[in-house]
């Protein structure tokens, strides 16, 4: 059977309401993308944070200290796979006041935004001079939810200590609303 | 974007009749390709689509009381939620006997036995933590009696207290860790 070839008839599709709607995506995303503070680039765990339905408040973006409990496989490239306090402070200002009045702390964590694996008694220290140096600081603890209780009743006793009785726990939204 | 569509507006109509003949005209306009531009303008999308994150973290406020100043407290204003290491709950009112109850059915509970008239915006609760529970069930616990605040804020402020003023929805919570003795209560259940 001889083939027929038929005509293709050759068609343009218009694309310009695509890149139109493509583009204002585009900028949206662009525009609403948050990067990463410096301390959260630098970070070298990653927090499962508890989910919740309830509450809708965000966190406090400035004068903000945060106690991060995580679980870490890793401090200084010895596996410790343990549960680690980590002490974040937001202002810029406050932070160089409060990492300096700190004695006997290595040079080479002075710089770095964060203070990673410390022990309660220095985590009592550092919030005790932060509630000194700006008592408008707000507290936050951002613990990972797999770990024990424990972690995270040993850090409040501290704020508690310290007359940091109102703070946020930090956690994400359950999804599926 | 003009000089793109150029090339698909609709043909010139002018002195086109039936049996006109059809004069081809030269066009000026040209075509342009498209879709590098298309191509990159989609990569950008899909990076910035993936690396946004949507799920911003969220603040769960909590207030504890300062360094311990015993309170007393009347008994029967009193709701004992205990949370033991294998993440079960218990709850009891005053003196009863803790009863299991599963995180996500705690909503109802707080929600009637807050909203009873004899106790209503007396009533503290407080949530008795193991040291070895996970801490992502605390909050779970947390969560729950935050939703059935919801309501139980909104039955206490419309009503009025003697001066005809809606009466101030009072919160009163507090945690404390699991104790042996809590554990004695809660054993073999």
């Amino acid at each position: 059977m001889p083939k027929v070839k038929k005509k293709r008839l050759s068609f343009v599709i218009d694309m310009t309401p695509l890149v139109d709607i493509t583009f204002l995506l585009l900028t949206f995303f662009m525009f609403t993308a948050k990067f990463k503070t410096e301390a959260e680039s630098q970070q070298k765990f990653f927090i499962q944070r508890p989910k919740v339905t309830a509450d809708t408040s965000k966190i406090p973006e400035r004068n903000l200290a945060i106690v991060k409990i995580a679980i870490r496989d890793t401090v200084d490239g010895v596996v410790v796979n343990d549960t680690t306090y980590n002490y974040e402070l937001i202002n810029e200002t406050d932070r160089q006041q409060v990492w300096a009045s700190l004695e006997g702390l290595p040079d080479k964590f002075k710089v770095k935004p964060m203070l990673e694996n410390i022990s309660l008694d220095l985590l009592n220290t550092v919030i005790r001079n932060t509630r000194i140096t700006n008592p408008k600081t707000v507290f936050a603890i951002d613990a990972d939810r797999r770990i024990r209780y424990k972690w995270v009743w040993d850090a409040m006793e501290v704020m508690r200590k310290n007359r940091a009785t109102i703070f946020n726990y930090v956690t994400e939204k359950k999804s599926g609303f | 974007m003009s000089g793109a569509s150029g090339g698909l507006s609709a043909p010139e109509r002018i002195k086109r009749g039936k049996h006109s003949k059809r004069k081809k005209r030269k066009r000026i306009g040209f075509a342009l390709d498209m879709t590098p531009l298309v191509d990159i303008t989609f990569l950008l999308l899909t990076f910035f689509m993936f690396t946004t994150t949507m799920a911003a973290p969220q603040a769960m406020e909590m207030s504890i009381p300062p360094e311990s100043v015993p309170i007393e407290v009347k008994e029967n204003e009193l709701m004992t939620l205990r949370l033991r290491t294998d993440g079960k709950l218990f709850w009891n009112m005053a003196n009863d006997e803790p009863k299991p109850v599963a995180i996500k059915d705690l909503r109802k509970i707080a929600e009637v036995e807050n909203l009873r008239p004899e106790v209503q915006n007396k009533l503290i609760t407080v949530l008795k933590v193991s040291e070895d529970a996970k801490y992502g069930d605390m909050i779970n616990v947390l969560d729950e009696l935050n939703l059935a605040e919801m309501k139980i804020s909104d039955v206490i402020t419309q009503k009025k207290d003697d001066k005809g003023n809606p009466e101030k929805r009072k919160r009163k919570f507090t945690l404390a860790p699991l104790d042996t003795a809590d554990l004695r209560l809660i054993k073999g259940l």
